[in-house]
C-alpha cells in the first residue's frame, strides 16, 4: 500500500490546495494585514503613513473606548453566569424521564438558529415604552413602578441587551451540556444512590466533575462569543444610547467605518483577538488549577 | 419506597415541569406575541398589544413586503449561502479526505492550521476584506460575500467530516485500489456516499450560518438589489421604525424558512452546532 500512497502525493496536496487557499487568503492573511494596518494612520483613500503604537495609545486614551471594554464584560460576565447556569439547570431537567423531552429540547434550542437581526428587533419591540409586551406584563401584575424605558434609559440598556444575549444562547449551553450528561453512566449515579448521595450533592459531588471538560469548553465559548456581539446591538441600539451599551466590535466598526479611520479601528480589533486569547488562557489556567 | 419520598419524587416531577414550561414560555411567547400583533392595525397595538387581533390587516404583510423588498432579500440570501454551501462542502469534503485517509509529511500541521480558523473573530478581519474586495473591484458583488462565508466555514466543515471520514472502515478504499480505482473515483463513487449524513449536517448548518450572516454584508453590500434578508431586515430599524404592525409583519415573514428548515433539520443543526462550539 505504502509505494501507492507516495506516488499520489502529488494529488493529496493539489486536493487540497482550493481550500487551503481560500482559508488562508480570507481567514488568516487578513489578521496580519489588520495587525500592519494599526500601525498606520488611513482614512482608507490617501496613501496611509506609518505611526507606530500611536493608535493603541489614542485607544487607550480613549474613554469611549473603555466604556466599550467594560461593556464587553458585561455581556461576557452575563453570558458566564447566566447562559452557563440556566443552560446546565435546565440540561439536568431534560435530562430526565419526562413527557416531552424532545419538546422542550425544540424550544430551548430554538432561539439559536434565528438571525441575531430578527431577535434584536422583535426585543425592541418587546422592549418598547409604549406598547412592548414587558411594561404591559408588568402593569398587568401591578407592577406599574417597574415600567422603564428599557433600551433609551443609559443606565439600564446594558442590562436589558445583556438579558437577549443570554435569552438568544442558552439553548447553545444546553445542547451542549445535555450531550455531555448523557454520557454519564446511570451506574454511577445508581451507585451513588444506594451510597446515600441525594439530589443537590449527587448533581455537585458526581455529575459536575465528570462534565467538567464540557464546563470548560462552555465558558471558553461564552468569552469568545461575547467579545464577537455585534449585529444584535448594532441592530437594537447601534451602541447608544450616547454610547451607554457600545461594545468593542461596534467602537471599531463605527471608528472604522463611518469615522474612516482605519488604523484605528484595526488597533481595536486587534486588540479584541489578543484581549480574547488573554482571557481564554486565564480561564483554562484557573480550571486547571482548581479544577480537580 | 415510603410514601415521603414519593410525596419528594412527585413534588421534584411538578416543579421540573413548571421549570422547563416558564422558559419554554420565555421563549415563544415574545414571537407568539408579535405574530399575533402584525395582523393589527397601529392603533390596536397601541391600545392593547396582549389581546387577539380582532381583524386581519393583511396589508401590514403587502407593505412589509414591499418596503424592504422581502421577496428579492430572500432570493439574495438563498444564492448566496446556496453558492457558498455548495463551494464550502465540495472543496471541504475533498480536503478532508486526503486529511482523513491519507498518510503524508504535514499531514498534522495542515489539519492543526484549518482548526485554528475556529477561533478567529471575523471583526478581525473585517476592515482587510473589505480593503481587499474594494481593491479587486468586488464590494457589491455577490462573490464579495461568497468568498469569506466560504473561508470562514472551511474549518468546521473540515472538522467535523475528517473525523466522519476517520471513522469509516480502511477496508472499503483497499478493495477498490487493488481493483485499480483511482482516488478521486474512490472519493466520489465510495467515501462520498458513505459520508451522506455528515454532509447533510455540514450542508445545513453552513445554510444557516451564512442565511443569518450581518457583519459581512454590512461592510460589502450597500447595493439594495443585491441585500441580504439580515441586512433589509436592518432597515426597519432606521427609516420604518415607527411602523410597528408593519415590521411586525415582515419578521413573521422572515421567521416562517428558518424555523421551518430548524424543525425538519433539527437534529442535524443541533449536532453540528454543538460539534463546532465544543471545539472552538
Amino acid at each position: 500500500m505504502e509505494h501507492i500512497y507516495k506516488h499520489k502525493k502529488k494529488l493529496i496536496y493539489l486536493g487540497i490546495l482550493p481550500a487551503f487557499l481560500l482559508y488562508l487568503g480570507f481567514v488568516i492573511i487578513p489578521i496580519f494585514i489588520s495587525a500592519r494596518y494599526s500601525l498606520v494612520e488611513w482614512n482608507g483613500f490617501s496613501p496611509p503613513s506609518f505611526v507606530g503604537l500611536e493608535n493603541y495609545a489614542e485607544m487607550f486614551g480613549n474613554n469611549i473606548f473603555w466604556r466599550s471594554l467594560k461593556n464587553n464584560m458585561v455581556v461576557v460576565l452575563a453570558s458566564v453566569l447566566g447562559q452557563v447556569p440556566i443552560g446546565f439547570l435546565l440540561a439536568l431537567l431534560v435530562n430526565q424521564k419526562i413527557k416531552g423531552r424532545h419538546f422542550f429540547r425544540t424550544i430551548i434550542f430554538m432561539p439559536v438558529v434565528i438571525s441575531a437581526v430578527i431577535i434584536s428587533l422583535v426585543w425592541s419591540m418587546v422592549y418598547n415604552y409604549n406598547f412592548g409586551l414587558l411594561n404591559n406584563i408588568l402593569s398587568f401584575v401591578g407592577l406599574e413602578s417597574w415600567i422603564q424605558n428599557w433600551l433609551s434609559d443609559p443606565d439600564i440598556a446594558m442590562f436589558s441587551v445583556a438579558a437577549v444575549i443570554i435569552w438568544q444562547f442558552v439553548g447553545l449551553y444546553f445542547i451542549i451540556f445535555l450531550a455531555a450528561l448523557q454520557t454519564v453512566p446511570d451506574e454511577i449515579l445508581e451507585a451513588a444512590k444506594i451510597d446515600g448521595a441525594q439530589g443537590w450533592k449527587r448533581t455537585l459531588y458526581i455529575t459536575i466533575p465528570l462534565v467538567k471538560d464540557s464546563i470548560l469548553a462552555a465558558v471558553v465559548l461564552c468569552i469568545s462569543g461575547s467579545l464577537k456581539t455585534f449585529a444584535l446591538i448594532y441592530v437594537m441600539t447601534n451602541g447608544g444610547p450616547s454610547h451607554a451599551t457600545e461594545v468593542m466590535a461596534i467602537h471599531m466598526y463605527d471608528n472604522t467605518f463611518n469615522g474612516m479611520k482605519f488604523g484605528y479601528g484595526s488597533a481595536v480589533s486587534i486588540f479584541i483577538v489578543i484581549f480574547g486569547i488573554v482571557l481564554v488562557t486565564i480561564v483554562r489556567n484557573l480550571f486547571a488549577k482548581f479544577g480537580d | 419506597m415510603s410514601n415521603k419520598i414519593k410525596k419528594l419524587d412527585k413534588l421534584k416531577k411538578y416543579a421540573t415541569y413548571a421549570i422547563l414550561i416558564f422558559f419554554a414560555l420565555i421563549n415563544i411567547y415574545p414571537i407568539f406575541w408579535m405574530v399575533m400583533n402584525s395582523f393589527k392595525t397601529e392603533n390596536q397595538i397601541s391600545i392593547n398589544s396582549f389581546s387577539l387581533p380582532k381583524s386581519l390587516m393583511l396589508s401590514n404583510y403587502t407593505r412589509a413586503w414591499n418596503a424592504v423588498s422581502l421577496g428579492r432579500s430572500f432570493m439574495n440570501s438563498f444564492i448566496v449561502a446556496g453558492i457558498a454551501v455548495l463551494i464550502t462542502v465540495s472543496i471541504g469534503s475533498l480536503a478532508a479526505y486526503f486529511i482523513s485517509r491519507f498518510e503524508f509529511p504535514g499531514k498534522k500541521l495542515i489539519y492543526s492550521f484549518f482548526i485554528f480558523g475556529l477561533l478567529v473573530p471575523i471583526h478581525g478581519t473585517l476592515v482587510p476584506i473589505f480593503i481587499l474586495m474594494r481593491n479587486i473591484g468586488l464590494v457589491n458583488t455577490r462573490a464579495s460575500l461568497i468568498l469569506p462565508y466560504v473561508a470562514f466555514n472551511l474549518p468546521l466543515t473540515i472538522f467535523i467530516l475528517s473525523s466522519f471520514m476517520k471513522s469509516l472502515p480502511k477496508a472499503v478504499e483497499e478493495a477498490a485500489i487493488v481493483d485499480g480505482a483511482g482516488y478521486l473515483r474512490i472519493f466520489w463513487s465510495i467515501i462520498l456516499p458513505m459520508t451522506r449524513p455528515a454532509l447533510a449536517t455540514v450542508g445545513i448548518l453552513n445554510f444557516v450560518y451564512n442565511w443569518n450572516e450581518f457583519s459581512f454584508a454590512l461592510v460589502l453590500i450597500n447595493d439594495n438589489k443585491l441585500m441580504t434578508l439580515p441586512l433589509s431586515l436592518s432597515l426597519f430599524s432606521g427609516q420604518f421604525s415607527t411602523d410597528y404592525g408593519m415590521q411586525m409583519a415582515g419578521l413573521s415573514m422572515a421567521l416562517v424558512p428558518i424555523i421551518a428548515i430548524y424543525l425538519l433539520m433539527e437534529d442535524q443543526l443541533v449536532k453540528g452546532m454543538s460539534a463546532g462550539a465544543v471545539k472552538g
